[in-house]
């Protein structure tokens, strides 16, 4: 009972911060300067042309009605026109988001897989020299940009060796009857593995070092001692107890890092040409294409308030102290 | 006197701190007979719990047995490989440990915590295991609902319940208990001192209760081992060391606690000072610098002197003991260390 009252309270809250950011956004895009029309809007139009146009995108009217309208259609899920594709910015964005979040989520889990189980080994090895070179290796993965790693991996692997393709997320001429037909392909596979590769060593740094620094913090806590003296093995010493411990906050700043990586996914679609939310955002924001950019941002928000509740309800699983307090 | 369950032979410990070794256990020796409580007693840093560890073998990273035997049931702990000290761990030698919170695994429940004892030590099947860990619930006084709950549910007193329960798991001959109700209230401290004494005389189990509270070995053990400075003191019945203590240290210890039993004993009275260096003690004695007694010779290695049978005393004027005690009785001696 007490779990669903907090569920709901977090729900709430959800609500809250949802609304703060669609608000923010109606703001940012009014408040930012140049008429957004002037690309669309031949000098050779008419007044009247130009009036009728304004119209037809719902800019002549005062800005508490735009605001109440645009309240009004995100609540029925109308994200509204994109001004550069003349097509409605849901169903654009239903096209990108996938290939963004497949891009993320494929690249964050190799990312923390890797980095929790080689965390919990070099923290096992402590002071050995495998910990000596690893540790600087890792903090050179931590230092490099993202888009220079990406730009790297392009020279090696496409431009050089040809092992893989440089961009986009199928070979032309190639097409798909689905979704799930294209996503399974080996085509698309090929695609996905540079840029999915350069995030995922961008990001392995943090949990490594996350992991391993609450390993060796877990490792001097009483009950691990205890289950020494209890004659348990070394295994179940170090992966049931420690590394069982040491994960809590690891799984949190997963959540988290989902919504950093969206923010990085900007720069390496844009390196790899990959036709997601962070590139589409980027030019979005070039052509003043204010709906598709609004309706880019709010996706991009919800992942983040999403991965945040998310992460919340993970770690009240994983730790009964966070459940039952 | 039997053949004792265990016996500590010229036991060594040390720490490497920097390039300096601490000897944290300098040749320490005593027997722990079968079916007996003994309590180890000394100030904080004085070895007893780097003693207890040492028994077990899991010391601290930095520590090593230098040195000297533990013999327990005919076998060498210091010396036995790992693998067979592992297998020995918990089945044979229990231990219940100071915070009972910090020794629980904070994600599992207390029945988990049980049954991974009772099932990967033990050999116990799901059902025996269950049945065994209701069984232990109930022994140490706690409802068996309760075998669902994390530990941060538990009150302090139970807590250090279930830590008791969990030492008994698989019935050990020995259970050492570091400090098992330091972190409790006085009331409930007698709660669980008397339930461990109830269940370690019903059990026949030999129990070694580390502690710096005399009035607690006082309380319920029937044998005591006095630690200074890495070496022991004195060590025999509780008898003996209540109506004789030899060494001027237990002298001290005794006017310097209240009785747990609630008689006042008059005044309290501290040992001035505080316990030596251990990376560079004294030359001879080394209670020397703190002790009303000391002359010269404590200058030089004190004796074992065996002031009666199963009471051996390491000090220099032990045969002495009887006129001391007068003297050691009175607060002034205390006030102004020769």
């Amino acid at each position: 009972m007490k779990n669903f009252k907090a569920v709901g309270s977090r729900l709430l809250q959800l609500a809250l911060v949802l609304w703060a950011v669609v608000t923010i956004l109606f703001l940012m895009f009014r408040l930012m300067p140049g008429n957004p029309m002037a690309a669309y809007i031949d000098p050779t139009f008419t007044l009247e042309q130009q009036q009728q146009l304004m119209a037809q995108f719902g800019l002549d009217k005062p800005l508490w009605h735009q605001y109440l309208i645009y309240l009004g259609n995100l609540l029925q899920g109308e994200l509204g026109q994109s001004f550069r594709y003349r097509e409605p910015v849901g169903q654009r964005i239903w096209i990108l988001l996938p290939n963004t979040l497949i891009l993320t989520f494929s690249s964050l889990i190799v990312a923390y897989v890797f980095g929790i189980l080689a965390g919990a080994y070099l923290a096992w090895r402590r002071g050995s020299w495998v910990e000596q070179a690893a540790i600087p290796l890792v903090l050179t993965t931590r230092a490099m940009p993202e888009f220079w790693l990406g730009m790297v991996m392009l020279a090696i692997f496409s431009f050089s060796l040809g092992w893989l393709p440089a961009g986009g997320t199928r070979a032309p001429g190639n097409e798909y009857s689905g979704f799930l037909d294209l996503y399974t392909s080996r085509d698309f596979l090929a695609h996905l593995a540079l840029p999915a590769a350069t995030l995922a060593i961008y990001s392995q740094g943090l949990p490594l070092l996350l992991m391993r620094s609450n390993m060796l913090d877990v490792m001097k806590e009483d009950f691990v001692t205890m289950a020494r003296i209890k004659g348990l093995s070394n295994w179940t010493v170090v992966v049931r107890h420690a590394a069982r411990n040491a994960l809590l906050p690891v799984m949190t700043s997963f959540a988290i890092a989902v919504g950093y990586q969206l923010q990085g996914n900007v720069v390496v679609e844009s390196v790899f040409s990959w036709p997601g939310l962070g590139r589409e955002l980027v030019n979005a924001v070039a052509a003043s294409d204010y709906p598709l950019a609004q309706g880019a941002f709010l996706m991009i928000a919800l992942v983040v308030i999403f991965m945040n509740l998310a992460a919340d309800l993970l770690y009240a699983f994983l730790d009964p102290r966070i459940s039952h307090a | 006197m039997s053949e004792p369950l265990l016996s500590v032979r010229d036991l060594r410990v040390s720490y490497q701190v920097g390039r300096n070794f601490v000897h944290a256990v300098d040749g320490a020796s005593f027997d722990i007979p079968r079916g007996s409580i003994t309590g180890l007693v000394g100030e904080s840093g004085c070895g007893k719990t780097t003693v207890a560890r040492a028994l077990t073998r899991v010391i601290a990273e930095n520590a090593a047995i230098t040195g000297g035997q533990i013999l327990f049931d005919g076998k060498d702990l210091a010396k036995i490989p790992e693998k067979e000290m592992n297998a020995l761990r918990w089945r044979d030698i229990a231990f219940i440990p100071q915070s009972a919170m910090n020794s629980l695994d904070p994600v599992y429940t207390v029945e988990y915590q049980l049954d991974e004892v009772l099932r990967r030590r033990g050999g116990l099947g799901r059902k025996q295991s269950r049945a065994r860990s209701e069984e232990l619930f109930e022994m140490v006084g706690i409802d068996v609902n309760r075998l669902n709950d994390y530990p941060h549910q538990f009150s302090g007193g139970m807590r250090q319940r279930v830590a008791i329960a969990l030492a008994l798991a698989l019935d050990p001959k020995l259970i050492i208990a570091d400090e098992p109700v330091t972190a409790l209230d006085v009331i409930v401290q007698r709660q669980i001192l008397d339930q461990l004494k109830e269940l370690q005389t019903r059990l026949g189990v030999s129990v070694i209760l580390v502690t710096h509270d005399i009035s607690v070995v006082a309380y319920i053990c029937d044998r005591t081992v006095v630690m200074y400075a890495g070496k022991v003191a004195e060590s025999g019945t509780m008898q003996a060391a209540l109506t004789a203590p030899s060494h001027p240290y237990t002298m001290g210890l005794r006017n310097a606690f209240p009785d747990l039993q609630g008689a006042a004993s008059g005044i309290l009275t501290p040992i001035e000072g505080a316990p030596p260096n251990l990376a560079s003690p004294p030359a001879g004695c080394r209670f020397k610098p703190r002790c009303p007694f000391a002359l010269d010779i404590c200058g030089t290695e004190p004796p074992v002197i065996d002031v009666a049978p199963d009471h051996p005393v390491l000090c220099h004027r032990a045969n002495e003991s009887a006129a001391l005690r007068i003297e050691a009785a009175k607060t002034e001696t205390w006030m102004a260390p020769a």
